[in-house]
């Protein structure tokens, strides 16, 4: 069962890049057409200095992701388990041509009676990106929200 | 003539109360949620695989909530402009699901100054054709 002593689990650590025809198939799934996301002369002439990512692009990291099983070594019932919030904080463009280092860990875990009865846990998740030169560009928490059972 | 982005490139003058421009997106199909899927990388069956979402209790298959708070992200970028989003969080409170038509509203809460930038507070919703909220979202934003 999940409790505070998760808090500070690192998850792992992994690289990917960013992409020009992944940035292209993240908006356009999105509905997004705008050139922004597609032409590096629009987007320098917005001052970019190439394409930029999405604001929740870094999602697409789950392709560079080995299959893990992080909800099991949670000790979270995958039965009962839902994506409860996610949150992004921006600090550093994210542009075409960059390589991102993700870095996850266990930042906070809640308790609190369910509504139906039951102990529901809340289990937040914490990816850092940084970029080539070292800096942070966006920490991304989501929420796992395990329902009480 | 060459292209041009529609996207803000300079911090807005907002105000508490401003709205972002109401949009809608939909209706909802399969095609949307695999397309997404192979976007961001989810492919849990439950979000196309209708033997496999049946089988667990559901209707059908329904999306993902990073494509619904995919595309208000995209509506908060085009209101704000790309480069002065500071935070963006989404709440989870409903599921999507085919034939949804989902309508993105935004508005100003609250205006502030931190560490010498102008701040806007948003909040923001995905709202189905129901009237139910699929998402509950807040913003900060850079503004001028």
């Amino acid at each position: 069962m999940a409790d505070e002593s998760l808090i500070g689990k690192d998850l792992g650590t992994m690289t990917f890049p960013v992409d020009r025809s992944k940035v292209r198939e993240f908006a356009r799934s999105l509905g997004d057409r705008d050139p922004i996301y597609t032409d590096v002369e629009v987007a320098r002439a917005a001052g970019f200095t190439n394409i930029p990512a999405p604001p929740t692009f870094v999602v697409s990291s789950a392709h560079w992701r080995e299959e893990d099983n992080m909800i099991e070594s949670l000790e979270l019932d995958l039965r009962r388990v839902l994506h409860g919030e996610a949150g992004w904080e921006y600090f550093a463009p994210i542009v075409v041509g960059d390589e991102l280092t993700a870095t996850r860990r266990v930042s906070d875990v809640v308790k609190r009676d369910g509504k139906r009865g039951g102990t529901m846990t809340m289990v937040s998740i914490q990816t850092e990106y940084t970029n080539q030169r070292g800096e942070l560009a966006v920490r991304h928490t989501d929420v796992i929200v395990e329902t009480g059972g | 003539m060459s292209a041009s982005t529609a996207l803000p490139v300079e911090p807005l003058t907002l105000a508490v109360g401003d709205e972002m421009t109401t949009s809608e997106f939909g209706p909802m199909t399969r095609s949307h949620f695999v397309r997404y899927a192979g976007a961001g990388g989810d492919f849990n069956p439950i979000h196309h695989d209708e033997g496999f979402a049946t089988s667990a209790g559901m209707p059908t298959v329904f999306g993902m909530g990073l494509l619904h708070g995919g595309l208000l992200g995209q509506r908060l970028a085009q209101w704000v402009g790309p480069a002065h989003v500071r935070a963006y969080r989404i709440r989870f409170t409903g599921q999507v699901w085919p034939d949804d038509v989902l309508t993105f509203t935004g508005r100003v809460e609250n205006i502030r100054e931190e560490g010498g930038e102008k701040l806007a507070d948003l909040s923001l919703a995905v709202i189905r054709q129901t009237g139910d909220p699929a998402i509950k979202a807040t913003a900060v934003a850079r503004v001028g």
